[in-house]
């Protein structure tokens, strides 16, 4: 009997911790895909680091074509190569020598530039942690089921990403990082993807279920630039992004491809590198997942063909009860913001002296019943009038 | 035999004012005339906007706004602009609206102040005469009237009148668009009633002067001594000692009589000016309490206008002492510097007092310079008072040093201060330590005016001691 009665609570323990197993893990997939996000940092400066910036450029222009808008693209850039002085052709920057495409046109949106492109403030945007000063425009404010690109780009090596020539990005930095943005319910799935030599280092110390990384080398092999431009005299695209750059322009916003043929569209002859990507964090296959979940912003569309007043049943009462009250919240609000003075009423002028002397009690008690009676501005002026004569006759009798 | 002196007196009175009389009301016709004058000019000449002239406290254009305020059923106090009396608001502030056709916006604002300065012009000169009478009688009671005909005694009154009258500061606080006329008829209504000892005028002069601006109450002390002993004299000491050694001659029921009256401190009249200073009081908060029924009361009158007295809310500079000072202090010790500038006052009190209570009048010149010097909204107003106070003394301060250096510095700092201004404001060539720099040198001047007056009526006093001695033995 007794033994029947543990087993019996065993299985019932048991099933409950499947349930709750079960249910969390529902949890996590019931979240639909709601929104992309794009976060595209280029972190070197200096003139002959022309090439960064074009990736990052390119990588912008790429996923503003494929439907991510500027508010939820945090596009942050080291130095300003359009405008620098030793640039040929002024605001604008190139990817290729044959400068078909300007990436910097009327429509570039920078939210970090110059000296902003720090350790830090990125490691602020990924977390979230801003101080309360910093715009909306420079936040990430992704929830539990963004899609959220991560490019970076720029000089780096073994576990480490240089920012501005004077500091590092470590690979647990951002390791930590990721697992902050996980805890938190920043984002649904993360896309890593790292063009700088020994890039694929960077994503090493990664444990975070959702993410996927790819990065442009393996430890010990350097990333290369693809061409240099004779005109503006330095090199104007790495290969990696070249590539990838080239995958994309036969991309459109409608297209399917996924990103398995991305990843493996990267040649490591061309690349003259091995462009390394991890999936053992990353649930789905990558046959299934399209470019678009991550480089573009595609919507699942949900067709009813029922009409609104189906739904005015279900929110129109509530909508009903809840307007009046707001009204009159709003006039009683409106009435007290009058005069920015604020002065007691005559209820707390009687409650106030109660224990003080009864003179004042009196003055209170007066003070009520004056502020009811009407028409005593008058008095007042009457009795100022009065007050002359009063004098008058006072100091004739005196003297 | 009291009786023969004070017609001898007023006989010699008689015939010096014969002569000035007619010259005199000639000057006060002028003056009035002048001011109507100025008045008629577009905007007050842009008086009314020079820091000078105009305070937070005293600016009518705030008077306007706050009855604006009341108009629209809303407390005079709201947006603190206005920080002045609600009765003077009920009185003024319709004034501040009307528009006659065709004539100045501020005009009949402007003609209370004039009828107002000439008010205070003939309380000034009754006040005067009362103080001159007093003085030659006491004069003839110690026996030294013979020695003061040859000298003669110039009708101060008259000087002191015509000196409000056309005292240029006077003139433009009077067109400049404030209250600071009002103000200064009911501190020198306040003066007359008690030296004409008509209690219930003296009550209600210094309550309504005390209600529109706080730092007349300090006057108290100068009318109860002034309906307590009686007009300026000399100390009574003097008169005692004049009357032990006259003791064994022939008048002495003369002198005994005259000393009798004037040797106790009559309690009576200010017994009476307390009873009236409660019914004014009185009368005034009631009228106050109604006005503010629906704003927040007594209360929020008081912390409006004494409290922002007491508080100095306002730093914008004018040509006191305290808003450069109160701008660079840090918040911790806001509230202790408030408390050592508005000391400085009170401590002064006390000991003037007992220096000087053998002269009231004198002693209320001397308090109302220094409140102009150290109160935080100053203005040329305070100084057109007193100046006007001191040239009623223009008999005993006739040998007051230093007379040239302070009229010299006086107009020198009434018109470098407006071109400082000028520079610091409007061109921006300067800054405000050019400005802060007049309005520390015009302290230093009242300063010197007050220690050397204060000295010259000591003075006075040792020198009249003297000639008594002298007279004596």
């Amino acid at each position: 009997m007794e033994s029947k009665f543990v087993l019996c609570f065993l299985l019932l323990v048991f099933s409950s911790h499947l349930c709750n197993g079960i249910a969390s893990s529902s949890s996590s997939t019931t979240t639909m895909h709601t929104n992309n996000w794009a976060v595209l940092v280029c972190t070197s400066r200096f003139w002959f680091n022309y090439r960064h910036m074009a990736n990052t450029l390119s990588l912008y222009r790429t996923v503003k074509r494929l439907g991510i808008p500027d508010e939820r693209i945090i596009l942050m850039l080291a130095d300003d190569m359009a405008c620098n002085a030793r640039n040929k052709y002024p605001a604008q920057v190139f990817n290729n020598e044959n400068h078909r495409l300007n990436l910097y046109g009327d429509n570039v949106e920078v939210d970090y530039r110059g000296y902003e492109v720090t350790v830090e403030n990125f490691l602020r945007v990924l977390t979230g942690r801003h101080e309360t000063a910093v715009p909306r425009s420079k936040r990430l404010l992704s929830d539990e089921g963004s899609h959220i690109l991560l490019y970076m780009t720029g000089h780096g090596g073994d576990e480490f990403l240089k920012f501005q020539d004077s500091e590092e990005l470590q690979s647990h930095d951002l390791a930590d990082a990721v697992k902050q943005m996980k805890e938190k319910r920043r984002f649904k799935e993360l896309l890593i993807m790292v063009d700088t030599c020994q890039a694929a280092t960077l994503f090493s110390q990664l444990q975070s279920p959702g993410v996927l990384a790819i990065g442009s080398s393996m430890k010990g092999e350097n990333s290369y630039s693809h061409h240099l431009d004779a005109d503006v005299g330095v090199s104007v695209i790495d290969r990696f992004t070249f590539y990838t750059l080239a995958f994309f322009e036969r991309v459109n916003m409608y297209d399917n491809a996924s990103l398995g043929s991305l990843f493996s569209s990267y040649n490591p002859n061309m690349l003259m590198s091995t462009a390394y990507y991890r999936t053992d964090l990353y649930p789905r296959r990558l046959d299934e997942v399209p470019v678009t979940n991550f480089f573009g912003s595609v919507m699942e569309t949900i067709h009813t063909d029922s009409a609104y007043k189906a739904f005015a049943g279900k929110y129109g009462k509530k909508s009903i009860l809840e307007m009046p009250l707001k009204q009159s919240s709003q006039e009683s609000r409106r009435t007290l913001a009058s005069s920015d003075v604020r002065y007691p009423t005559t209820d707390s002028i009687v409650e106030d002296p109660q224990d003080s002397c009864p003179f004042l009690k009196f003055w209170s008690f007066m003070h009520g019943k004056l502020a009811k009676v009407e028409g005593l501005d008058s008095w007042v002026n009457c009795s100022l009038l009065f007050m002359f004569p009063m004098v008058a006759m006072s100091s004739w009798l005196s003297s | 035999m009291t009786t023969t002196t004070t017609t001898t007196t007023a006989t010699t009175t008689t015939t010096t004012t014969a002569k000035t009389k007619p010259h005199f009301w000639k000057w006060a016709i002028a003056s009035i005339i002048f001011r109507l004058i100025l008045i008629y000019f577009p905007k007050n000449l842009n008086l009314a906007t020079r820091p000078e002239v105009s305070t937070p406290v005293t600016s009518l254009r705030r008077l306007a706004e706050g009855y604006w305020l009341t108009q629209s059923s809303m407390s005079p106090y709201a947006g603190s602009m206005y920080h002045g009396s609600p009765l003077l608001l009920s009185v003024l502030g319709p004034l501040t609206m009307k528009k006659i056709e065709g004539q100045p916006y501020h005009l009949l604002c402007s003609l209370v102040s004039v009828i107002a300065d000439f008010i205070s012009a003939m309380l000034i000169r009754a006040t005067g005469l009362k103080l001159r009478m007093a003085y030659c009688e006491r004069l003839k009671l110690l026996g030294l009237g013979k020695l003061f005909e040859v000298s003669e005694i110039l009708p101060s009154e008259d000087i002191a009148a015509l000196v409000y009258l056309w005292n240029p500061f006077t003139i433009v606080t009077c067109v400049g668009f404030n209250t600071a006329p009002v103000e200064n008829l009911f501190i020198i209504l306040s003066l007359y009633g008690a030296s004409t000892r008509v209690a219930p005028l003296a009550a209600f002069g210094w309550v309504i002067a005390s209600h529109l601006s706080l730092y007349p109450t300090i006057l108290i002390i100068p009318v109860i001594l002034l309906l307590g002993n009686g007009p300026d004299a000399t100390p009574k000491k003097l008169l005692l000692m004049y009357k032990k050694d006259e003791g064994g001659s022939s008048s002495k029921g003369r002198v005994v009589n005259g000393l009798t009256e004037q040797k106790s401190f009559s309690w009576r009249p200010v017994g009476l000016f307390f009873v009236w200073v409660f019914i004014w009081t009185l009368y005034t908060l009631f009228m106050c309490g109604i006005f503010m029924r629906n704003y927040g009361g007594l209360s929020e009158m008081f912390s409006r206008t004494y409290g922002f007295i007491l508080t100095v809310e306002d730093l914008s500079p004018n040509i006191g002492v305290l808003w450069y000072f109160f701008a660079e202090v840090f918040e911790f010790f806001r509230d202790f510097f408030l408390i050592v500038f508005h000391l400085n006052i009170l401590f002064m009190i006390l000991p003037l007092a007992i220096r000087l209570n053998h002269r009231p009048c004198f002693l209320a010149f001397v308090y109302m310079a220094i409140c102009s010097m150290l109160k935080p909204y100053p203005s040329v107003g305070d100084s057109a008072l007193y100046l006007a106070l001191l040239a009623l003394f223009f008999n005993e301060l006739a040998e007051m040093q230093f007379s040239f250096f302070l009229f010299c510095g006086y107009v020198g700092v009434s018109l470098l201060s407006p071109v400082m201004h000028n520079l610091w404001i409007w061109r921006g060539t300067g800054n405000a330590n050019f400005y802060f720099a007049t309005g520390m040198a015009y302290a230093c001047f009242q300063i010197i005016l007050v220690v050397e007056s204060v000295s010259a009526m000591l003075n006075h006093d040792r020198k009249i001691r003297k000639l008594v001695a002298a007279n004596i033995s």
